[in-house]
Order: C-alpha cells, then structure tokens, then sequence
C-alpha cells in the first residue's frame, strides 16, 4: 500500500507543501492494465487498453464523451469488471476476485470522489467523513476532524452537506477519499461542478497529495487540470489514442 | 490517528472495538429515520395501527372464554353430579349422600364456581292435588338459575324452612299467588310441613310444573335425610375445559360421576370457537395490510436513497452492512410503532370489551411480546423485497444517475 503514516494529512491543506511521507518509488506498479476491454453488447466502451501507474504518480485520463473515461474508472474502482484483459491493483491480480473480495479491496485500497459529490444528505461533514472510517475499520470522530481540517472544513464539520457550497462539499469528499490512507486515490471530474476558485482549491489540494507522494489516477475533461498531471492516458472512442 | 485504525482495521473484526462501531451504526440508522418525516410516520403509522388491533384481538381472545363463559352462565348449570349408575344392574338411579355430592361440586375450582346445589326430587301432595317437590340450597339457586323470572322473591337463606316458590303452571293450575298458605303433605301422609309461596316462577321448562323448598325441608318431608338425586353446578368453563373439570370429579370421588350438560357447554365451545376464529381472522387481515402498507413505504425508502446505497456501497459497504442497516430500522421503526399501537390497543380493548360484554378486558404482559413477534415478522417480511433492492443496487450505475 502507498504511505500509510499516521501523518497522511500532514500536507493536505491549500498551504501546505511539505511531507513527511515515505519517498515512493515509481518503479513499484500500483496500477498494471494489460489489453483491458469492457463490452456492453455489441458495442466497446473500452478495447484493449494498456497501461501502469508507479507509485506516487499522478495520472491524468483525458478524452472526449463517449471515450470510455468513466468506464476504466469504474474498473479501476472495482465497481466494474472488463470483459477481458488483466488489471492488478497493487499486486492484486483482481480478474477472479468475488465481489466480496472486490469490497473489501476497495476499502482498503482506494479513495474515490466523484464529479457529484455523494455525500449522504443525513449525515453531517464530519459524520460522512466517519462513514468511511466505519467501513474500513472504526469510526474516529478525532481523526475525521482532523482530515476536515486539513482541508480546511474544520469549522464546518458539523453541517449537513446541504448546508454547504459545492466546493465544500467537494472537499468532504476528498476528506473522505483520505481517510483511510489508501494506496490510490482515483477523482472522477472532481472540478466538473466547481466554479473556478473552488476549482483551483481542489486542485491545489490534489497537488499536495501528489507532493505527498500519493498515487492518484484523475479524469478529465479539461487540458489545464490535465497539464498538472505527471502524465496524460488519452482516450478515443474506448482505444488509447 | 490513521495508522491505529488501519492496524487494527486489516487485522479484522475480531480486534476492532464494538463501542465505536455500534455507535456510528447507531447514528446512521437513527439519522436515516430522523431525517425522513413523512415516509417514517406512515411506516410507524401503518405498524402502530396494525399493533393496535392485533393487541387488542389477543387480549379479548384470551379474555372472551372467560368473558363469554360468564355470559352463558345465565343459561343455568352445565354440569350435573350424581351417583354412578350401573348399567349391569339395571341402571336405575339411587340416592346419594347429599353432603357428598356438595363436596364433590366444591371439589370444582372455587373462581371458577357460578353456583352449585344437591337436588331431591319427591311427588307430594298439596292442598289441591299432586306436585313434584324439589328440595335444593335455594340460596345458591338464584346464582344458579338467574334466567327465572320471578313474581313475588327469592327464597335468600338455605335454612328457610317457611317459604317456598311454585312454578307457574303449578301455580295457575291450583290457583296459588304469592303469600298463599301451602301444606305440603308426604306421599304416605307420615310427614307434612307448612310453607309460604314466596315466589312464582316462570322458567320455560319442567320447573313450571314444580314447587321448590329448602333441601333440609325436602329431605324431612320426604323421609329421605341428607340424601339427593344429584347436584347441578355452573362453572365459567367452555366444552372441552368442563369435560375434563367433570372427568376430575369422577377420578377423585368413586361412585360419583359427573358430566357436562351437553346443550349448554357444547354451545359454550361452539360460539367461543366462532368468535375466537374470527377474531383470528381480522388479526391475520390486518397483519397482512400492515405488511403491505409497510412493504410500499419501504419501497419506496428504498427507492429514494439509492444514491446513497450505492455510494455507501462504493466506498466499501459489504451487503450485509446495508442489510443490517435496513433492518435495524424497520426493527427500530416496528419497536417504536409497537409501543405507541399497544397504548392504542390496550384502549381499544377496553372500548370492545365494554361494548361487548360490559367489562373491562384484563392487561396481560404475555400479550406484549406476542403482539411484538408478530408486528416485528410483519414488518420484517415486508422489508425482504425492498432490502432485496438495497443490495441489488449497482454503484457505478447510480453514482452516475442512471
């Protein structure tokens, strides 16, 4: 797994820019992709798709709609399975997984935060942040204000995510990727609803994970967020480009 | 911090405390409901009414033999004691002790006991012709006949030796009323005795044609002391709880036998057994609307948090934690609603049992488990299918809105 200190949030805030995480080492495989293909019938929303992600990388997947970006994210995310090829998720070969398997190893493994948020409306910032925690391992209320302070939440812990701005509400999320430490954080258009000063937020906290030496996969459809990214898998109609 | 959980976290349930788990388990179940106002109050709603009647129906199933049996006592005796008749030798009836034949009817459980009396039976001569005379404990007999309906009183005490009440066709036919001197003279005119007609009573049956004294008064008229045919008792009991009542007498005093009168406790268990069915019945309906009503509105819960199964799903939710999670709040739903339906049922019994029988219907705590079980098997069924749902939800599906 990548860093798992108990100093994962130590750089995650829109100032910070020192770690003292482990250095990675880009030459350990997080993500290895051999020849992946997902059919919906007759039709191939990704084909034969090569690619691997070291530790500590940050990768950017780009295309158009329609490209098969959320397809390999699904995968990626053990939500989805492809119809054929190989993915291992670090050093988990995951083709004959159960689904069982696949839950337990996305808890563990990988933080997700999504292009709509998903925040559960009942619970507060601080509470969804917990819920994380709860399937992982057990709730920590102390830890959870931690990493919503990290993001700089901490005196909006206590309100219901409709008692939030969209940015806020995204930054919950990454709160929540986090909180478990996981050994990959994949961001589905995680700017795609922000306006731009939430947007450079987000990204500047995207950026200090990467410092952090966390191995992030993010999708996107814009080449400015895409830029930031140590590199760019390019997508075009299911294919690499 | 991160590094204690995850130590603890990958080492599995085992090492995990309960305490924090239970409590964010807890918060999200509790939350989930709070946050839901309107689909929550027809939940609660729909199983409070359901508790409400099945609480009800239960503690008057229980209560109604007891009830109903009272109320049939009014039709008189349903049990009659009399010495054993043996059939090799003829089968004619004898004389019994009459001391015997009272213990024998005390032997029947004393809350249970309406009234019990020996009769004697004798054919005497009043001053316009022949009658049958029956000597009995006339105090007891009021208890035991109170379907009479008599002009004039009641004989009050059993040692009333003065008074006593004539039929009403005996009386019509010898032109006897209330305050009339009677002599009542012995067969073999060895024995007579002056009585008072204290009362003329109308019964519909062979009574009319007879005159009722004393027991003691009986026996000295008719020579026969401390004897009688046999006793009749009237016990609260329904068909099958008074044949076996009368089968215990015959173990427990040799050469008595008793047996239940059949029209009367054979009518006792008919009714009961109609009555107690249909009560089963309408429980049984309403559980069944309650189960459905509850089964639509978790559908629907269902439906509306899709988003967030399949978000909890993603971030590492197994099926069995949001199974659990949905049925600790139909659980939490159904304990809430039961308590509030069994407040409500305790009163709506009251209010059938006055209705019904004039009485107010015991509060049995047995009921409230049972009344639980079954609201909590109700609700439970009724959430199969929407829980079902819940875990057939796919999270790349939903987390994209489709």
């Amino acid at each position: 797994m990548a860093p798992m200190d108990g100093t994962a949030f130590a750089a995650v805030s829109d100032d910070a820019a020192t770690t003292s995480a482990p250095i990675p080492n880009p030459s350990r495989e997080v993500i290895g992709c051999d020849a992946l293909s997902r059919h919906f019938g007759q039709v191939a929303a990704l084909d034969d798709v090569t690619f691997r992600v070291g530790e500590g990388e940050f990768l950017a997947i780009m295309g158009p709609s329609g490209s098969g970006k959320t397809t390999l994210l699904n995968i990626l995310s053990l939500l989805d399975a492809p119809t054929s090829g190989s993915y291992r998720l670090d050093g988990i070969e995951t083709a004959n997984l159960t689904e069982k398997d696949r839950v337990v190893i996305r808890r563990e493994k990988i933080g997700l935060v999504f292009q709509q948020f998903h925040l559960i409306p009942y619970l507060s910032a601080v509470e969804n942040v917990m819920l994380a925690q709860h399937y992982h391992s057990v709730a920590d209320r102390d830890e959870a204000l931690e990493a919503l302070e990290r993001v700089g939440l901490a005196e909006r812990a206590g309100h219901l995510p409709s008692q939030l701005s969209g940015g806020e509400q995204q930054r919950v999320c990454i709160a929540r990727a986090l909180i478990n430490a996981p050994a990959l954080i994949l961001a589905d258009e995680p700017t795609g609803n922000l306006d731009a000063d939430n947007e450079r937020r987000v990204m500047k906290l995207l950026e200090s994970l990467r410092a952090e030496g966390r191995t992030i996969v993010l999708v996107t459809h814009n080449p400015a967020l895409g830029r930031q990214a140590d590199r760019i898998l390019r997508l075009e109609h299911g294919r690499k480009a | 911090m991160a590094t204690d959980r995850n130590a603890s976290g990958g080492g599995g349930a085992a090492a995990r405390p309960l305490g924090p788990r239970a409590r964010m388990f807890t918060l999200m179940v509790v939350r989930a409901l709070t946050k839901r106002g309107s689909r929550l109050t027809v939940a609660l709603g729909a199983i409070a009414v359901g508790a409400a009647v099945v609480f009800a129906l239960t503690s008057l199933y229980f209560d109604i033999s007891i009830k109903m049996s009272e109320e049939l006592r009014t039709f008189g005796p349903n049990i009659i004691i009399s010495p054993h008749v043996d059939e090799k030798q003829g089968g004619e009836s004898r004389l019994a002790d009459a001391s015997l034949l009272e213990s024998a009817a005390k032997s029947l459980p004393a809350d249970r006991m309406v009234g019990a009396t020996p009769y004697l039976y004798g054919v005497v001569r009043l001053d316009r012709g022949n009658a049958v005379l029956v000597g009995a404990d006339m105090a007891a007999m009021r208890a035991l006949a109170p379907y009479w309906q008599v002009d004039g009183g009641w004989i009050a005490a059993s040692f009333d030796d003065r008074n006593a009440m004539v039929g009403r066709r005996l009386a019509t036919s010898m032109g006897l009323k209330v305050g009339d001197p009677v002599t009542i003279v012995n067969r073999d005119r060895s024995t007579q005795a002056s009585v008072t007609i204290k009362g003329i009573m109308d019964t519909g049956e062979a009574e009319d044609d007879q005159i009722f004294i004393n027991l003691a008064l009986a026996q000295k008229i008719l020579n026969e002391p401390g004897k009688a045919n046999f006793a009749m008792a009237s016990i609260v009991a329904d068909g099958a709880e008074a044949d076996s009542l009368a089968a215990s007498i015959g173990q427990r005093f040799p050469g008595i036998e008793a047996r239940p009168i059949r029209k009367v406790s054979e009518a006792d268990g008919q009714i009961l057994g109609k009555i107690d069915g249909l009560m089963a019945l309408v429980a049984l309906i309403i559980l069944v609307i309650t189960t459905l009503c509850v089964n639509a509105t978790l559908t629907a819960m269902v439906a509306e948090r899709t988003p967030q199964i399949g978000l909890q799903k993603a971030i590492g939710a197994s099926d069995g934690s949001i199974v659990a999670q949905f049925l600790a709040e139909t659980a939490l739903v159904c304990l809430v609603a039961v308590a509030i339906g069994i407040v409500g049922g305790f009163l709506l019994a009251q209010l059938l049992g006055q209705a019904v029988f004039s009485a107010w219907v015991t509060f049995r705590p047995g009921m409230v488990p049972l009344t639980l079980g079954l609201c909590l098997i109700a609700a439970l069924a009724a959430a199969m299918l929407p829980i079902r749902g819940a875990v057939r939800v796919v999270p790349a599906r939903v987390l994209r809105g489709e």
